[in-house]
């Protein structure tokens, strides 16, 4: 079917759905508040965005201030190649789509290209497994990849290249509610990561300080999986264990202390805390690369 | 007669539809064209990612709001390309959701119908540090767009010519 066709019935369904809404209209001068109409955030027509919405940032960018925040790279910590065979349904490749591109990024980053080289190649066959084979189609990116193996600066520009047509890709298609899965699986990688040098290279400020920044985005990365339209994926244990480390987070005393004091700036959490959250990481990244 | 009426409103019907169908393709396609103008207008900064805000426009004021994370006192810079309106939106930027009554107004864009337009997250990180004592940096900014009331517009089959959007392109300094 082409996508002029696609688009038609997308928007004779919304022209449906929109005539068919009986609700009383806001008088001329009043806003509408997001708040009394969050459900709308999943309306059908792709032409109308929801009132609240977000930008997570890509799987680069985060690897990038990890690194600027002192994360070293450490040999074998990333989720093995070898894995990738064992991710047969949906949510896990998924899922694993989202680890593999975190890994890429901070192999990318800290030189590591040949290991990068085998995350692409990953990543490719993923793709190709929930959908998206169209955005790796193009063989010019191993060509790419293998042409700059020697400058860092052109595979991060080859890296943002992937995003970019990931992101246009999923839009063209209506299936930007699955970006939510990849970044919860990017995320925790990343997080993962983190803690992993935090525990086995020393505490270091910034790094700790980078992890909990990075809290910040669970909300909505928990809003993005709770979209009607991933509900064939059976979400409901990765949105339990996010849940469940939101919870945890926002109960610590240093949180706590931390949204009481208006003049507060940095939020750090005790040893304690640190410990207490990267356990539930872990077990979480675990959950998700054994499949 | 009968016979010849229906396929009359068939004809119509199919001829509208294939109007509507053609109408919108095309305004995607501005959009994707739009937006890699709005990225352009990114560099040097590294891109990070996109944003489209759609919109119709309705015979009440809406406000649409984007949330964006700023981290680690990296630099961002935040491209707008308004060529897909009809009429001209507000963009203000503040430092906390529509929700919060003690806000603050970080900057204000007016005009961005038909333009691309740049906000930088060092100007607005200096306009939160001067409004808020104490303050050192800004950890997220909430983008609102202010959609104004339009006097006759389709609230519930919105035309062509009330259907907007605003591109919004990101980018961090490496």
């Amino acid at each position: 079917m082409t996508r002029r066709i696609k688009i038609a019935m997308m928007a004779s369904a919304s022209l449906l759905l929109l005539g068919s809404c009986g609700g009383s209209e806001p008088d001329d001068n009043q806003v509408v508040d997001a708040s009394d109409t969050l459900e709308e955030d999943f309306d059908v027509d792709l032409f109308e965005s929801p009132e609240i919405d977000y930008h997570l940032p890509s799987p680069l960018q985060v690897a990038s201030i990890f690194k600027k925040s002192g994360l070293e790279y450490n040999t074998g910590v990333t989720n093995s190649a070898d894995n990738s065979g064992n991710y047969n349904d949906e949510l896990s490749q998924h899922l694993n789509f989202g680890v593999y591109s975190a890994d890429m990024a901070y192999c990318v980053l800290n030189e590591q290209a040949n290991e990068g080289r085998i995350y692409l190649g990953v990543i490719s066959t993923l793709a190709a497994e929930i959908g998206m084979e169209a955005v790796f189609a193009n063989e010019d990116l191993m060509d790419r990849f293998e042409l700059n193996i020697e400058d860092k600066d052109s595979i991060e520009i080859l890296m943002i290249d992937i995003h970019e047509r990931t992101e246009e890709y999923m839009e063209e298609n209506d299936m930007q509610h699955q970006s939510a899965v990849h970044f919860a699986g990017a995320w925790t990688e990343g997080m993962y990561l983190g803690v992993y040098d935090y525990e086995h290279n020393g505490s270091k400020e910034g790094l700790g300080a980078q992890i909990t920044e990075q809290m910040a985005i669970l909300g909505n990365i928990i809003k993005g999986l709770k979209d009607p339209r991933n509900d064939g994926m059976e979400l409901g244990w990765v949105i339990t264990e996010l849940e469940n480390i939101q919870s945890t987070f926002d109960a610590f005393a240093s949180v706590s202390a931390y949204y009481e004091d208006e003049s507060a700036d940095e939020l750090t959490l005790s040893d304690e805390e640190y410990s207490s959250l990267g356990e539930l990481i872990k077990a979480l990244r675990s959950k998700i690369t054994n499949g | 007669m009968k016979k010849t009426l229906t396929i009359i409103a068939l004809f119509g019907f199919a001829l509208v539809f294939a109007q509507t169908a053609a109408n919108l393709t095309e305004f995607k396609e501005n959009i994707s064209k739009q937006k890699v103008e709005a990225k352009k207008a990114l560099k040097p900064y590294r891109y990070d990612g996109s944003k489209v805000t759609y919109f119709n426009f309705k015979t009440y004021k809406q406000v649409k709001e984007v949330e964006i994370y700023l981290f680690n006192n990296t630099d961002y810079r935040f491209s707008f390309n308004g060529k897909s309106l009809p009429n001209d939106v507000t963009i203000k930027i503040y430092d906390e959701d529509k929700t919060n009554p003690k806000r603050i107004l970080l900057t204000e864009v007016k005009g961005v119908k038909g333009k691309n337009l740049v906000v930088e997250s060092k100007d607005l990180n200096a306009t939160y540090k001067s409004k808020k004592s104490g303050a050192s940096r800004l950890k997220r900014v909430f983008v609102d767009y202010e959609i104004p009331g339009v006097t006759g517009a389709q609230n519930k089959k919105p035309t062509m010519k009330e259907r907007g959007a605003v591109i919004l392109v990101m980018g961090y300094k490496n």
